[in-house]
């Protein structure tokens, strides 16, 4: 199997990882639910279509600065989801005062 | 046209046209969250883009949307929170 082909089944799931979450966003009913859409697409998607940007173009420092960005994607994706959770919460909270 | 380039067409119309249709209306928060699924999906955009191009310096964009869009949710938040005060 080629280093190409593995990309493009990388980039394959991660897209379609992401296309998931979009549209769950848009379809899964109230405020905690649509939560639930955020961190697939920052922790499993993006760091997937990173590392199959990674992997199509081979070992080296290009490489090496995809991941980076992936990661980057993930944690910073992780912790702006934990802050809209957040902030969430307190306007529900707030609501139903 | 290659893979790279049909995927950031693909994920710009079918992600990112959902996050900004939810990012429009409804609650601030609700708006925050498709802000933040946004910004992640569009880094991604931008490195196809530049794989797609074949220009590696374009991957500086998306390095700098990783790092400012978090930044960017988080400043949002607080602003969100000191409304409700």
């Amino acid at each position: 199997m080629g280093r190409h082909t593995v990309a493009l089944a990388l980039l394959g799931v991660g897209t379609a990882t992401l296309l998931l979450a979009a549209f769950a966003l848009v379809l899964l009913p109230g405020p905690y639910l649509r939560l639930h859409a955020l961190s697939p697409a920052a922790a499993l998607g993006a760091p997937l279509v990173a590392l199959a940007l990674a992997v199509d173009t081979g070992p080296g420092r290009g490489a090496a600065k995809l991941l980076v960005i992936g990661l980057l994607l993930a944690a910073g994706g992780t912790i702006a989801t934990m802050a809209v959770a957040r902030t969430t919460v307190r306007a529900e909270r707030e609501a139903k005062r | 046209m290659n893979a790279w380039l049909l995927t950031a067409a693909l994920l710009a119309v079918g992600a990112i046209g959902p996050c900004l249709l939810l990012g429009l209306r409804g609650a601030a928060e609700q708006r925050l969250a498709a802000l933040n699924l946004a910004a992640t999906v569009t880094a991604v955009v931008l490195l196809l883009l530049a794989q797609g191009f074949s220009r590696s310096s374009y991957t500086d964009l998306a390095l700098d949307l990783a790092v400012l869009a978090p930044a960017g949710t988080l400043v949002f938040t607080r602003f969100l929170a000191g409304r409700e005060r």
